[in-house]
């Protein structure tokens, strides 16, 4: 339909003019952007518009069934490029008659495009005057997109149509300006823009306050999808022609969207059916069929939120919400750079203390409950950054007390994932921690968390907790979050309930934990951070086997691959078993032959004894050979007593650390201890002959259990350490009165 | 006796890339300065191809330098309050290219006219660094990369925590960038990733791995530089970009380069002590794989530049004579 107004508006300016006047945008380069792009034609006359004419026709297709089984997209998705094409057609053949930029009586822009031609600036008038802004020059496109590639601008939202009241127009380009959001408007519902109502409002428009008004109708939308071609041109080196392309760099790059306000008519629909190519989702706040599921562009492609159904107080609640939902269908990542707390804040109050004497107040520890509690929600129950404080503050407390809090974080991302609740769950400790004047220890409900005289002074209140998690959550783990909202219980009924659900939870993770075997995975990640000190050495993660310094689960790499894909935590496909015994797989053994310069042909994940592990040298303990003994010692980081290997830790360490594979010695993380994987192919943990006192102390329960595991029950006090044995010689006699199984094992080499 | 020398038939290859422009190319360079290609270790002739020599840039500066040797500000003179008498006084010493330091003192205007006048003043292809402050070096080097647009530039200095702003001007304009990382294999490579991800072409990109001066952790810069080397022709493309170091910089950093006074007497004659230290350290990372070193006295140019100009004249096979 458009199309053959666009042919006749052609070809009247054809007889008019002839084939040879020349056509432009002016002061862009590109030709006609769109055209360009997705043709490869460079229209520079009339008569070059000719065949851009005819490949929009070829293009238009007949309307689909309205019903089909699956919703075929292809030819809607056609039919818009068609549209565009005929768009930019008439723009250009408008600008010859001297109709575009469109004039606007007492439009004043705070930043335009100069139009040289003293028609176009309205009788002689300055630049900027009386007349919307047409197309984005050249100058400022590039200063803008070299804003957009950056990151400073998340991305732009191109506006067609008009509020709902002046109130709501104001509202939603506030809310846009809010979040460096450029904003483009075009289009009008029965003669009234958007772009009016923001004139009586008195909003200023123009380059300078990002907000730009393209024109009154419809058409005029296409230089936003002019603009986001030549930023695929400009910044994403492609050329004319490039249709494919340019389309995809705008989907992977470009965070646009469309928010149609009011009446959705054919040619709008038209219209939104290109932007869809662009990966650009619509949001309309009208009743209009939805195009739900997900493909071109990166989540949902139409979607329908009735403006007087959204659930808000107000209209300008229900303004603010269609803006968060259009922010969260495009995936604009929100920015948050600063913790808003009324004390300092940085790692560097990570490690301080609050004594009892400095206390204002405290939660948990021995007189009191305090818990912390991170789960998902789906995007819809989140509202980013809300923070509720439910029940009394702590104004009643008297100084140095104590009082129950519960703190739940509740956390929604479209790629968050149940398993990184307690990788974010243990966050809250480091972020607590660096505000100054609190001290935070623990995590779970044994979380002890104190305010100190001086930062309660300061202002420091419950809901500042909500505040910190909201930004720090958004800041380190924006890749994974894109809502954060924060409640702090200290209602006891309250507490109590949510106690019981955070409970439940736990339990639910460890029993995940204890469930999750290399078995059931098929990739392992690897750790390569230590490389800038140990430069062959490569971390292979399981989740039986946890990275040596004890600082990277299985799950913690994943999360962490997921925020950072070119970090150090790469997948590694397991590939094919090569032996399950020892823990041999081609992908590993490909993977740390690749990532150690060479040095390291093969790994094993479950033997000390053949191709064990290499370590940097950040191991919270070695373990190594005592032949005599037919097993093991494992002496941890803490203990500085001498061990029957003749050396103490910082000597072993030598030995162990630096990227070097020497069999029978080998650097592991506490916790892989508790493995029923720990050096299995060489008979497991019976294999412990020796071990520092302090393991068998800080880790008791959890020892216990192992040996109950093993079959042992008595097997840790059969264990030696350094208060029974410093030497091979005293070590025998103890093993041999304790019965220690591993005097019966196989011998170990 | 001969003795047979062993040769490594390595799988990769360092990226060619080439600075500057032509007015042919859109440019007003009177030639471009091309690096890289190796296909061997530093200066291996017998094992693989070296095509292009290491070139040798000098350091000039868009204002009088406040924390310069006064060795150096006595050598260069009045040209130190000029930009463009100093790049030509550069080009004139024997540079290749000239590397452009902007100050944190320098307005927009400052900044792009110095660029402008050095354009102008010389024929060599261009490096422009900002001050070294994120916020003031994305203030000045987005309108430089403008004011310099066709002439590829190399712009700087990207590092991990500001990069992006850098990488979109050089998007904009079609500059080159250098990607500068702390003494890291593993860091060098990953904001190579980051940067060739943002669009730009890895032909576009030079990796600094920046360095320490002789007797200031030298080792360290050269060891990582070796390895990043090794696993380019190992064949890991995200490591084949052509080095930069900046050696002069570093080097004029060190005490015995930068003091005249209080040392003991046998560390002999400052300005030849200087010399010396900043000619070592640049040929020492040269030898392990530097393909563009930043030089800021005139003499160290002239050694550094023979020594090269010895290590690159093949040998032909080489024929060790048993004693």
């Amino acid at each position: 339909m458009l199309v053959q107004e666009a042919d006749q508006i052609l070809q009247r300016a054809l007889q008019e003019n002839g084939p040879d006047t020349e056509v432009a945008f002016p002061n862009t380069a590109y030709y006609l952007p769109l055209v360009f792009g997705m043709t490869g034609r460079e229209v520079q006359t009339l008569g070059d518009l000719v065949p851009v004419i005819e490949d929009a026709k070829r293009l238009l297709r007949p309307v689909p069934a309205d019903r089909r089984w699956t919703p075929y997209l292809g030819e809607t998705l056609d039919s818009g490029i068609a549209t565009l094409l005929a768009e930019e057609t008439i723009e250009a053949v408008r600008f010859i008659y001297g109709l575009e930029p469109q004039r606007v009586p007492g439009l004043e822009l705070a930043g335009g495009t100069a139009f040289t031609s003293p028609d176009a600036n309205g009788d002689g008038q300055a630049a900027g005057n009386g007349h919307l802004n047409g197309p984005i020059d050249d100058i400022q496109l590039r200063s803008w997109g070299i804003q957009l590639v950056d990151g400073r601008m998340p991305g732009f939202a191109a506006i067609v149509g008009a509020a709902k009241s002046n109130e709501v127009a104001v509202k939603i380009v506030r809310e846009l300006q809010q979040r460096n959001i450029l904003t483009f408007l075009a289009g009008n519902v029965n003669g009234r823009s958007i772009i009016h109502q923001l004139q009586e409002e008195g909003v200023e428009m123009g380059y300078d306050t990002y907000i730009v008004p393209f024109g009154l109708d419809t058409i005029s939308a296409i230089y936003a999808l002019g603009f986001a071609v030549r930023s695929a041109l400009t910044f994403g080196g492609m050329k004319g022609g490039q249709a494919r392309e340019i389309l995809h760099y705008n989907k992977e790059r470009v965070f646009a969207f469309v928010l149609a306000l009011g009446e959705v008519d054919d040619l709008k629909y038209a219209t939104a059916a290109g932007a869809i190519n662009f990966g650009f989702p619509v949001v309309a706040d009208t009743r209009i069929p939805q195009i739900l599921p997900t493909g071109v562009t990166t989540y949902e492609h139409v979607i329908s939120m009735p403006f007087n159904e959204i659930a808000a107080e107000d209209d300008l609640g229900r303004a603010e919400k269609l803006v968060q939902k259009c922010i969260e269908v495009r995936g604009v990542k929100v920015r948050v750079t600063e913790v808003p707390v009324p004390v300092a804040y940085g790692s560097a109050f990570e490690g301080e203390r609050v004594r009892r004497a400095d206390m204002r107040v405290e939660f948990g520890g021995k007189y009191s409950r305090a818990f912390e509690f991170l789960r998902m929600v789906d995007m819809d129950e989140a509202e980013d950054g809300k923070v509720e404080v439910i029940g009394p503050g702590f104004d009643e407390i008297e100084d140095g007390g104590a009082m129950d809090v519960g703190i739940v974080i509740e956390v929604a991302g479209r790629e968050m994932q149940q398993d990184f609740e307690p990788v974010l769950e243990r966050q809250v400790h480091y972020f607590v921690n660096a505000a100054s004047g609190l001290q935070h220890i623990g995590q779970r409900d044994i979380a002890w968390i104190r305010i100190s005289k001086a930062a309660a002074e300061k202002g420091f209140d419950l809901e500042h907790f909500g505040k910190i998690l909201h930004a720090r959550f958004h800041a380190d783990f924006g890749a994974i979050v894109d809502k954060v909202q924060v409640k702090i219980y200290t209602d006891p009924a309250e507490l109590e309930k949510w106690l019981e659900t955070a409970r439940d939870a736990y339990d639910f993770r460890n029993q995940r934990l204890a469930d999750l075997t290399d078995e059931r995975v098929d990739e392992f990640y690897s750790c390569t951070l230590c490389q800038s000190f140990a430069p062959n050495h490569v971390c292979v993660v399981s989740p039986q086997r946890l990275g040596l310094c004890g600082a990277y689960n299985w799950l913690d790499c994943k999360a962490s691959y997921r925020i950072n894909p070119t970090g150090p935590n790469q997948p590694i496909r397991k590939g094919n078993l090569i032996d399950a015994e020892k823990g041999y797989w081609e992908g590993p053994n490909e993977f740390v032959y690749q990532h150690s310069n060479q040095a390291i042909e093969e790994v094993t994940m479950y033997s000390i004894m053949e191709n064990p592990m290499t370590a940097c040298g950040c191991f919270e303990c070695i373990a190594m050979v005592i032949p005599e003994g037919n097993g093991i010692m494992v002496v941890s980081r803490e203990d500085p007593s001498m061990t029957p290997a003749g050396m103490t830790f910082s000597t072993l360490a030598g030995m162990a650390g630096g990227g070097l594979q020497s069999p029978g010695i080998m650097g592991h993380g506490k916790f892989y201890l508790l493995s029923p994987k720990f050096i299995s192919a060489d008979g497991g943990f019976k294999r412990v002959v020796w071990m520092s006192s302090f393991l068998k102390e800080s880790m008791a329960d959890e020892l216990q259990e192992v040996a109950e595991r093993e079959g042992d029950p008595d097997l840790i006090d059969k264990i030696a350490d350094e208060r029974d044995a410093t030497t091979v010689e005293e070590l025998l006699p103890v093993l041999e009165e304790n019965e220690h199984p591993a005097l019966t094992m196989p011998p170990i080499f | 006796m001969t003795v047979e020398i062993p040769v490594e038939k390595w799988p990769g290859q360092v990226r060619e890339i080439t600075l500057g422009a032509t007015a042919d190319e859109g440019g007003t360079r009177s030639h471009t300065v091309t690096v890289g290609g190796e296909t061997t270790l530093p200066f291996l002739h017998f094992e693989g191809e070296i095509p292009h020599p290491p070139v040798v840039g000098i350091e000039i500066a868009s204002r009088r330098p406040d924390d310069w040797s006064p060795l150096l500000l006595e050598t260069w003179s009045d040209v130190v309050d000029d930009p463009a008498a100093w790049a030509k006084a550069a080009e004139e010493a024997g540079a290749d290219i000239l590397l452009l330091t902007l100050s944190l003192e320098d307005s927009v205007d400052d900044a792009t006219s110095a660029v402008r006048q050095v354009l102008e003043a010389c024929d060599l292809p261009l490096i422009v660094f900002g001050p070294g402050q994120a916020d003031k070096d994305n203030e000045l080097i987005v309108p430089v990369a403008e004011e310099g647009a066709g002439e590829r530039l190399v712009l700087g200095v990207c590092e991990e925590k500001n990069y992006r702003t850098i990488v979109a001007a050089a998007l904009a304009h079609d500059h080159l960038v250098n990607s500068r990382t702390p003494m890291d294999v593993n860091l060098a490579k990953q904001l190579i990733i980051l940067i060739h991800d943002m669009g730009l072409p890895l032909e576009q990109i030079l990796m600094d791995p920046t360095t320490g001066a002789l007797g200031y952790g030298i080792e360290y810069g050269y060891s990582v530089m070796e390895r990043l080397r090794l696993a380019a022709l190992q064949g890991d493309s995200m490591t084949q970009q052509p080095m930069l170091v900046t050696p002069g910089e570093e080097a004029w950093k060190a005490k015995e380069a930068k003091v005249g006074d209080d040392v003991p007497a046998e560390w002999g004659d400052w300005g030849e002590r200087a010399i010396n230290w900043e000619t070592l350290t640049a040929t020492s990372l040269i030898q392990s794989g530097a393909d563009l070193v930043v030089l800021r006295h005139p003499e160290t140019v002239q050694r550094v530049q023979k020594t090269i100009d010895a290590l690159m004249a093949e040998a032909g096979e080489p024929e060790l004579v048993a004693a």
